[in-house]
């Protein structure tokens, strides 16, 4: 043997064969390894970052009331012209009267040919005032106001008032006035209040106006004497536009975000680690405990949501005003779980099984190591799924429960409910639904991405594959 | 795929080329396998092309044939009106509960009622009042005395007598039918006191000396009782046939009889209701459509709209975010005034802190109606609310807002928190308690509670809760007194000022908030039994006085409302007190 030993020379053991050329990974280095391959997942990653800085830190560089209305600026839509001059405050016109001679008359016998319409004063958008010569045998007049020349087909437009009195021979139109061009109309009417076929147009642009009050009121100035009569002033700043109280929208995008993504996070949190440890335990455990207890799931699930909603509200004593956002996630929690709990509870069923939970029982494993080390990493997919379809999903239940009442109460906002309102309005003012709608379809379809790369990096199964 | 350890990291390729690349260079001989998945893939980009045709193909074809089905069924604007046949085609709000004149409450049932049905007195196109089934009538401070014409029918051809409209109203009155406007027959002598049960029904003042004359004794003198005679709940009622439809009377279109100008012909419950003209009725000549058909039941003014763009009905009602699309579009819009006033209620009961004077007056220095209608509302038509009497109500000569103007409202917000101060004192408070504010839950209230709620907190740093509710659940609120302040309105049921100006009395029903002040009692009294009516309006003005000085309710608005019509449908009425919108005198032109 000796012999034989010094025939051959002994082979130097070369180290690098066994030298791990790259550092080892833990499980979590991976899957960051490997999520950070994935394009889709990481800038839905941002996504979401921006959506908590736009939430959490936003009010604090955006620092206005989202519950504050300016009046001034309802409905206004993004990037609109806010040069206001200053007015003295609103007073009551008392108008101008007439002398009538004559009784009234029927439409066909009135004889005048027009009515001689002028605009008193100037035209702001505190009021327009217009006025007009009496018409003989008029029992009083109509005043349309239209935004497009009536000349074409005679059509006046929009009936603003009835003056039913002969003697008043003026009008003054307060509504919603707009800096744009108005044509009003003032027909005579006849002995039985029927319009006669005597009217005249007269156009306009009102101009707009606030007060020196309304502006330090609006912060726009520090004292009422800082303004002078005729200065111009420009209205508050909204980057997004306002919504039908003239309220900010995006201060409200902001605050509505912190209803809708508290609700949409930390809801599907809890109900799907209830859900996790339901279904390990049913799934683990096995046989008729498992069969008890997935049972007792599939009741949970025949409970009707809405009905437990307003049991909570109950037992809470909730009064309508108050916000119903506790027993909505209560609800949540105690109802929603089942369906994360039966996928769990499949997945570990089948892990079971498997042959290297088997040896890895052989070798000694304790119960505590098989869940942490091969259980959990393994469901760690169907986790995330289940997590990221209950994100957007009671993101969505949140603005349906707001919208029949029962969510948010006014005047916070949330985005379901900024939805809600917004659709009213949909054709006139787009924004005002375009923008929570974006946001919500923003968010649900980073959490879906960021889910999606997040189920491939965390998946036990493809760690170390390309 | 190969997936050998050894492999991948140095040759990381497309996985599915890569799986069939490495197959065909490590078998030298043909390999089947390879031209087989090309043969597959060219198959499959093949099939999928083909099939992503067939899609597009079949959605183009059905689109048009839905298309075509839509020209086919509609588009022709004689679904709205039908010149050759008379029919009117237009939509209803929400389903009468039931057409029962006895017990009907809402309006819409007040409208279909008043075009099927008519009473001893109706109102025509210019809201006055004129002959219905009576021919003659004479009123005095004691009884009032009917004769009705004889050609007056039942839609099955029997004549209408005295003795249906006693039964009727004797029916209203029986506690058993637990009619919820029984009180608006309170003039009728001993009328009050069969309703709570205290006399027989016999004993009221009804007395039918003949079938053509009806004699009623009256409780007390009232100065508005041919008004009365239009409401629904005089209407007569046949008795032969009400106790034949066992019960059932009013549910279905079978189990009604008509004496009006139009008769139910079809009633799909929920759905649609189609009225035809009465052949029976007396008055054939003033009728000149066939037919009303509300095909449409439905409360979205959106699909309302939607309906009327595409000419399936012939009127539709406008909100204010639709005006600009309607002038846009050049249609044809009306305006009225729908009679109703809106206020902020507020709850009179000592324990709620709105029973304090100060805080009231305080909200009230605030509370601007003007813009509310101007900025909030927008619609023409609503007027800025001054007082509990609307605009529309006739006076002495003229109206009575003209000869005794509301007192002008006063908005001042230092004012408002040296009463706000004091109101704090009186009460205890540091700081106000949150005010239960109920509203509706329709978007008008939503929007209209938002903005109080915000006119309050800015204001005067007062904390409002909004309580939303559905009609019914509010009104019980109401009557249990649950709240701070709602969003009320009331409606006309007559063209005398009492209809409002009753609403305050201690004893009213409808006095939710349970104000209590003798003095406003006393003048109700006044207004109720006077036969003056100089006499009976300075009662109203001093009640519009108490209503404004005590603050006994925040004033909102006088609610109007814009629609479209149909140039070629004329002659439809519209108006506060009555049957709205009354079709009877409309016509069809061209």
């Amino acid at each position: 043997m000796a012999e034989a030993a010094l025939s051959f020379e002994r082979v130097s053991v070369s180290r690098d064969v066994e030298t791990i050329s790259r550092p080892s990974l833990s499980y979590w280095q991976d899957a960051w390894v490997r999520l950070k391959a994935n394009t889709r997942a990481l800038v839905s990653l941002y996504i979401v970052i921006a959506l908590g800085v736009f939430t959490l830190a936003g009010p604090l560089v955006w620092q206005v009331d989202p519950s504050a209305q300016d009046l001034d600026q309802i409905s206004v839509a993004p990037g609109t012209d806010r040069a206001a001059v200053i007015v003295p405050r609103y007073q009551p016109w008392s108008g101008a009267t007439a002398r009538v001679e004559g009784p009234a008359l029927q439409a066909q016998e009135m004889t005048a040919p027009t009515v001689s319409v002028d605009i008193v004063g100037e035209p702001t958008t505190q009021a327009v005032r217009i006025q007009w010569d009496a018409v003989p045998g008029a029992s009083g007049y109509r005043v349309y106001r239209n935004i497009a020349d009536p000349a074409p087909d005679d059509h006046l437009g929009l009936p603003l008032a009835d003056i039913l009195t002969a003697d008043r021979v003026s009008f003054e139109d307060r509504l919603d006035l707009k800096p744009r061009y108005y044509f009003y109309s003032v027909v005579a009417l006849d002995r039985n209040s029927m319009p006669a076929p005597v009217y005249n147009t007269v156009a306009t642009v009102p101009t707009r106006v606030i007060t020196a009050e309304e502006a330090v009121a609006r912060g726009l100035a520090d004292t009422p004497d800082a303004l002078r009569l005729g200065d111009t002033v420009h209205l508050a700043l909204h980057p997004f536009g306002t919504d039908y109280l003239g309220r900010d929208m995006l201060a409200r995008l902001m605050h509505g975000a912190r209803v809708s993504l508290f609700i949409g996070i930390v809801a599907p949190f809890v109900y799907v680690l209830i859900g996790i440890l339901y279904g390990s335990a049913a799934g683990f455990a096995g046989g008729r405990t498992d069969q008890i207890l997935m049972r007792f799931a599939d009741f949970v699930v025949a409970l009707p949501f809405l009905l437990f909603m307003i049991l909570f509200r109950i037992l809470f004593g909730i009064e309508g005003g108050d916000s119903g956002i506790l027993p909505m996630m209560i609800a949540m929690a105690i109802l929603a779980w089942p369906a994360a709990a039966r996928l769990v509870r499949g997945q570990i069923l089948q892990i079971r099984e498997e042959g290297y939970v088997s040896a890895s029982r052989l070798l000694g494993a304790k119960t505590n190591y098989l869940v942490l080390r091969h259980m959990i990493p393994n469901t760690m997919g169907v986790i995330l799924v289940t997590l990221t379809f209950a994100v957007p999903s009671a993101i969505f239940t949140e603005a349906f429960l707001s919208f029949i009442g029962m969510g948010v109460a006014p005047p916070t906002p949330s985005w379901g409910s900024m939805c809600n309102e917004g659709i009213k309005t949909m054709l006139t003012h787009p924004h005002e639904l375009v923008f929570p709608a974006v946001f919500i379809s923003i968010t649900v379809l980073a959490f879906n991405l960021l889910g999606d790369g997040l189920r491939d990096a965390l998946d036990a199964r493809m760690r170390s594959r390309e | 795929m190969i997936s050998g350890r050894g492999h991948t990291p140095f040759a990381p390729r497309p996985l599915a080329a890569a799986g069939g690349t490495d197959t065909a260079a490590a078998k030298p001989q043909p390999a089947p396998p390879s031209s087989g998945a090309d043969i597959f893939n060219k198959t499959a980009g093949r099939d999928l092309l083909l099939l992503g045709l067939a899609a597009i193909a079949g959605f183009v074809l059905l689109m048009a044939v839905l298309a075509w089905a839509s020209e086919a069924t509609g588009g022709a604007s004689n679904d709205a009106l039908d010149p050759v046949t008379g029919t009117v085609t237009v939509a209803l709000s929400t389903e009468p509960p039931q057409l029962d004149s006895t017990r009907a409450t809402d309006m819409v049932s007040g409208q279909v009622l008043g075009h099927t049905m008519e009473g001893l007195l109706r109102y025509d196109q210019f809201n006055r009042i004129v002959p219905g089934v009576a021919e003659r009538w004479e009123i005095d401070s004691e009884r009032a005395v009917f004769h009705l014409r004889a050609d007056a029918r039942w839609s099955e051809g029997s004549p209408v007598t005295a003795h249906d409209f006693a039964f009727a109203w004797r029916t209203a009155l029986d506690p058993a039918t637990a009619s919820e406007y029984a009180f608006i027959l309170y003039s009728i002598k001993n009328a009050r006191a069969a309703n709570i049960g205290e006399l027989p029904l016999d004993a009221v003042g009804i007395r039918i000396p003949d079938d053509r004359t009806l004699v009623v004794e009256l409780e007390r003198p009232t100065a508005y009782f041919d008004k009365l005679m239009a409401f629904p709940t005089f209407f007569p009622i046949k008795e032969s046939f009400y106790q034949a439809t066992d019960g059932r009377y009013g549910a279905d279109a079978e189990e009604l009889l008509y004496n009006g100008p139009f008769a139910i012909t079809r009633w799909v419950h929920g759905a649609s209701l189609r009225m035809e003209r009465n052949p029976h009725y007396w008055d054939q000549d003033r009728i000149r459509i066939q037919a009303i058909d509300h095909a449409y039941i439905t409360s979205d003014i959106n699909a309302v709209i939607n309906l009327y763009k595409d000419g399936k009905i012939a009127m539709a009602g406008l909100s204010a975010e639709t005006l600009e699309d309607a002038l846009d579009r050049r249609w044809n819009l009306h305006r009225f005034v729908d009679g109703s006033v809106f206020y902020i209620g507020l709850n009179h009961r000592p324990e709620r802190v709105t029973s304090n004077l100060n805080l009231r007056k305080a909200m009230q220095l605030v509370t601007d109606s003007a813009e509310l209608v101007y900025k909030v509302i927008k619609l023409p038509g609503n007027l800025p609310g001054e007082s509990l009497f609307p605009v529309w109500l006739k006076g002495v000569n003229g109206y009575f807002r003209q000869e005794y103007p509301a007192p002008r409202p006063v908005i001042d917000i230092d004012r408002a928190r040296e009463h706000l101060a004091r109101a704090k004192e009186e009460l205890g408070y540091d700081e106000m308690p949150p005010l239960i504010f109920l509203t509706g839950d329709n978007p008008a209230s939503n929007k209209q509670s938002e903005y109080f709620q915000e006119v309050y907190k800015s204001r005067l740093g007062l904390e409002v809760k909004i309580d939303r509710q559905i009609f019914k659940q509010r009104l019980a609120k109401m009557t249990a007194g649950d709240y701070d302040m709602v969003l009320a309105g009331w409606g006309p049921d007559y063209a005398d000022p009492l209809t409002f100006g009753d609403l305050f009395a201690s004893w009213n029903q409808n006095n939710r908030g349970r104000y209590a002040n003798p003095v406003l009692d006393e003048w109700v009294a006044v207004a109720q039994s006077s036969l003056d009516p100089e006499e009976r309006m300075q009662a109203f003005a001093a009640i519009q006085r108490i209503l404004h000085d005590d603050v006994v309710i925040l004033m909102n608005y006088e609610r109007g409302s814009v629609y479209v019509r149909d140039p070629r449908l004329q002659g439809v009425v519209r108006r506060a007190v009555g049957t709205d919108p009354d079709f009877t005198n409309a016509w069809i032109e061209g």
